[in-house]
């Protein structure tokens, strides 16, 4: 396996988000800030690797009736993992993702590499395979949620652009400013995974 | 992959991964009960402080007490001067029916019942819009307003408040906050006086 095209692939021409479209509801709903969409991007990176990797650890044991059962099992202890690790330690963090932290658990990108990778696939390579795709739904969520911040709070990760009082386009920060950004995102990345490709 | 499993395999695997799940989950909320009790702690003891500074000599309970108001549980920290004279007090209330549901607050006030500062403690307004209330701007107009003199409702209801552009639901249930802990205040003073 080349990691090197393995990690392009998943940022870019395979990306969870913007290449194959999964895991939209997050993406949409905590992407109101730069630091919203990174704290989501890692807490599910995190979820995506120990699943992945316990999954393929299990995959010759799971009888194949019960395969999807036991994998939200295994998910959904993981993401209460993250749910209280994260209330212990980053409580502000908590505060501002907390009520889609129990929702990594239908997030589809876990369940779907659980089924298509690491169910079939030793070890190792579901590890790189799990923190390949969660960075690459982390950068998709960073990217959007920069832009929103930007444009809807003339801000970034605590650095204003512009002072407060100055009027900044506040439906950026609003639900339909998701859905105009990620299109305009998935504009922009379907431009760069031709270019990659066309190599 | 045998294409029939025995049902009794199906089963004990099952079993055998919640039982493990259970276990380590057992474990994590054993190790973090206490971190996460303690943050919460901590950002009410922050948030007291801020809504009671510039009181002087005064001490108030490590936990807070408990009352109604229009039916709605408000906990308070007392705040008593030296022979235990009412100095003021931090109310923690639910300001009733934000854009995203209630959402919780602090409110400090003096003894002669003038607010002192607000605090929002947990809430889940809109970022960039309701949010505004957090707000040096907003925030400012409470300080110094007692419970009688002001008409608690925002403008466009006829009252004195103005409210965040944009954002008049959770400007009124701020404000609905604000009054519910000045009455809180009120009642303790009115106890203190029997």
């Amino acid at each position: 396996m080349n990691y090197a095209d393995k990690f392009k692939k998943t940022f870019f021409t395979e990306n969870p988000v913007t290449g194959l479209l999964l895991g939209l509801c997050p993406t949409l709903a905590v992407t109101s800030s730069a630091e919203n969409g990174l704290g989501m991007g890692l807490a599910t990176t995190f979820v995506l690797l120990m699943s992945n990797l316990v999954i393929s650890l299990l995959r010759n044991i799971i009888p194949n009736r019960v395969r999807i059962p036991a994998y939200i099992v295994i998910i959904a202890t993981f993401v209460t993992v993250v749910d209280l690790g994260l209330k212990a330690t980053l409580y502000d963090l908590h505060k501002t993702l907390g009520l889609f932290i129990p929702l990594i658990v239908v997030n589809c990108i876990i369940l779907g590499r659980a089924e298509a990778f690491a169910s079939k696939n030793t070890v190792w390579h579901s590890i790189v395979d799990g923190i390949a795709n969660g960075l690459g739904f982390t950068f998709a969520l960073f990217i959007l949620g920069a832009i929103r911040e930007i444009l809807g709070s003339g801000a970034i990760l605590g650095f204003r652009f512009w002072p407060e009082e100055y009027r900044t386009i506040l439906l950026f920060v609003l639900a339909p400013g998701a859905f105009i950004t990620l299109g305009f995102m998935l504009v922009g990345m379907n431009k760069i995974s031709k270019m990659l490709e066309g190599k | 992959m045998a294409k029939e499993e025995s049902v009794f395999k199906v089963v004990l695997t099952l079993v055998l991964i919640a039982m493990v799940s259970a276990i380590l989950l057992a474990w994590v909320n054993k190790i973090t009960r206490e971190p996460i009790e303690l943050n919460k702690r901590a950002e009410t003891k922050r948030a007291v402080k801020i809504v009671l500074r510039g009181l002087k000599n005064i001490a108030y309970p490590e936990f807070p007490e408990e009352m109604e108001v229009d039916h709605s549980p408000v906990k308070y920290f007392k705040a008593v001067g030296i022979r235990g004279v009412l100095m003021g007090g931090a109310f923690i209330v639910k300001a009733p029916n934000g854009f995203s549901g209630d959402f919780e607050m602090m409110v400090g006030v003096d003894s002669s019942g003038l607010i002192i500062d607000t605090y929002v403690l947990d809430h889940k307004e809109t970022p960039g819009l309701g949010d505004g209330m957090l707000k040096e701007s907003f925030k400012e107009q409470f300080r110094g307003k007692r419970l009688a003199g002001t008409t608690w409702m925002v403008r466009k209801d006829g009252g004195d408040i103005d409210a965040i552009t944009a954002a008049t639901i959770t400007s009124r249930a701020f404000t609905a906050g604000v009054k519910r802990a000045l009455q809180a205040f009120e009642r303790l003073k009115k106890e203190g006086q029997k």
